[in-house]
């Protein structure tokens, strides 16, 4: 590729400096550099990269132990479409309010530029459009000064955070981007996708980089590994129990379909962990389920059965992945009291046992929920996604990376 | 938002065909001076929807675009559109408003320059 001739460098403080002048705000927002270079960077990460030992640029609280060894595994079935419609309340309860809640606390300490997400950043033509969709705190947007970037994410908090810095942000869901096709040149997905708790959600979430961007264009995808690589710092992280089965399978998930939702007999309302309460049940494997006083009527007795087996089996499948493979986790957040009184969430928060004290470090204690993603796992749920190539895959510091590339337009 | 940002926004409800552009109700525009950057530009033309752009512009009170972006290759020394073009692309603002679906009517709010885009959970 031809570098061209370096034109002169205008340069413009990337901090946004304001002065009202008769009612204009007058804002330096954008340095674009008079640069012209179309050379594609190479980011192929070194072998041996160990610049920083954190579990990964995002969480300098997590510490790491593994306490049990149960697991669960990801349940795919054909009623998938719904839990990709509707968010799960277990992303609800433990991503979003918890984001909304510690959003000032956590950006103060997002502050870190990861250099292969930099690097991909600023291997980008001039004046691309990047979006970044799960955003945060906006680390990232306005990192390449000669490009265009436009941030989204589901925390308002958050988004609230990015505006006031001067960034074009909105705020939007990841699995369903508002966003027409083929208009980003670039798209990027920074710890995003392990937040996401079924595999068609975060499938879908690929999808949607992949649609936003232009055919040939290229989108950075990072997630957390569950081989992390200071084992030592996983001390802190919750697994996901039986306990949270039912969180998990709350509205939007595959056990809340319409069918079992909208039948008057049936209720999820109270699924009692330890008590065995209907004869149809398989009692001996599933000392967590229980299925409370469900009448039968001579109508539906048949179908009744038939939902109610097949709910119990996808329990007792869920619980038996649990014991193979464990990818989710609650990972915790501390907030310090002062800014916990700051933020005035918490006081909910821990009045509906969404969040716990800590006296002893002062701090509102909130988990997170992490699908944490196994060796090749992102690979495999990318190469999925019709229209797009793997062009690089690493892992570094801790997570799994995958660039993609949209299949260029046919030519003729 | 910019309307850089709204020449992307869809409606992307299902069953919606109409999605886009969205209708712009402003109640706030503010105007906010950013660099002048010809070849970002001329990046931005190939993918701009002119009509949503100039109807967008229209609804925020600047009526200066042509219907029509001129010819890539006379754009090179067509300052006056590029001032125009980046005037309405980058310096407007709606700080409070709304952008409405045509064919649905469904209004996605704006407040403090940040639209709102979430759909509810039985649109999408």
């Amino acid at each position: 590729m031809i570098l061209d001739v370096l034109r002169s460098i205008r340069t413009s403080s990337s901090s946004s400096t304001t002065t009202t002048t008769g009612g204009r705000i007058i804002l330096q927002s954008f340095g674009f550099y008079s640069v012209s270079t179309s050379k594609m960077r190479d980011i192929k990460v070194k072998s041996d990269s160990r610049e920083l030992i954190t579990s990964s640029d995002e969480e300098e609280e997590a510490a790491a132990q593994i306490i049990e060894s149960v697991s669960i595994r990801e349940k795919e079935i054909s009623s998938s479409s719904l839990s990709v419609k509707s968010t799960p309340e277990i992303e609800k309860k433990y991503v979003h309010r918890v984001y909304d809640a510690i959003a000032p606390h956590f950006s103060s300490t997002r502050f870190a530029k990861w250099p292969k997400v930099a690097a991909f950043l600023e291997s980008l033509p001039c004046g691309s459009v990047i979006l970044d969709a799960g955003c945060g705190n906006g680390k990232y947007l306005g990192l390449n000064p000669s490009c265009f970037f436009i941030g989204c994410d589901i925390s308002h908090p958050l988004i609230k955070i990015c505006s006031d810095k001067g960034q074009e942000v909105l705020v939007a869901d990841a699995v369903n981007l508002p966003y027409r096709e083929d208009f980003g040149d670039a798209a990027i997905s920074i710890a995003v996708l392990h937040h996401l708790s079924t595999e068609s959600r975060r499938k879908k979430a690929i999808e949607e980089l992949v649609r936003v961007v232009k055919p040939g264009g290229f989108v950075l995808i990072t997630v957390w590994a569950a081989e992390q690589e200071d084992t030592s710092l996983l001390t802190k992280w919750t697994p996901l129990s039986a306990k949270y089965v039912e969180e998990w399978v709350g509205p939007g998930s595959p056990m809340n379909s319409p069918r079992v939702r909208n039948n008057p007999f049936f209720s999820l309302e109270s699924i009692p962990e330890t008590e065995v309460s209907t004869k149809e049940q398989k009692a001996d494997n599933s000392p967590f389920i229980g299925l409370e006083s469900i009448p039968e009527s001579e109508e539906s007795t048949r179908e009744l059965k038939e939902t109610k087996a097949s709910i119990v089996e996808q329990k007792e499948e869920s619980l038996e992945a649990l014991k193979k493979s464990q990818q989710e986790y609650f990972v915790p957040w501390h907030l310090p009291y002062h800014r916990a009184e700051v933020s005035g969430a918490s006081a909910s928060a821990l009045a509906t046992g969404l969040a716990k004290k800590d006296d002893r470090k002062g701090a509102v204690v909130y988990n997170r929920y992490y699908h944490v993603f196994s060796e090749g796992e992102l690979e495999r749920l990318a190469s999925r996604v019709g229209n797009a190539m793997i062009v690089d895959r690493f892992y570094d510091k801790s997570n799994w990376c995958i660039v993609l590339q949209k299949a260029a337009l046919n030519q003729d | 938002m910019r309307l850089i940002v709204h020449n992307m926004l869809s409606c992307n409800i299902r069953g919606v065909v109409n999605k886009f552009p969205l209708r712009i109700e402003p109640e706030k525009i503010i105007v906010k001076e950013v660099d002048f950057n010809p070849d970002f530009l001329k990046h931005m033309i190939a993918k701009i929807d002119w009509k949503a752009l100039v109807d967008g512009a229209r609804s925020m009170g600047y009526t200066e675009l042509p219907d029509h972006a001129p010819d890539t290759t006379t754009l090179e020394s067509d300052e006056p559109f590029l001032r125009k073009f980046h005037h309405s692309l980058l310096e407007l603002h709606l700080e409070e408003g709304s952008l409405v679906c045509s064919e649905t009517g469904r209004k996605f709010p704006v407040n403090k320059g940040i639209p709102n885009m979430l759909f509810h959970e039985d649109e999408v």
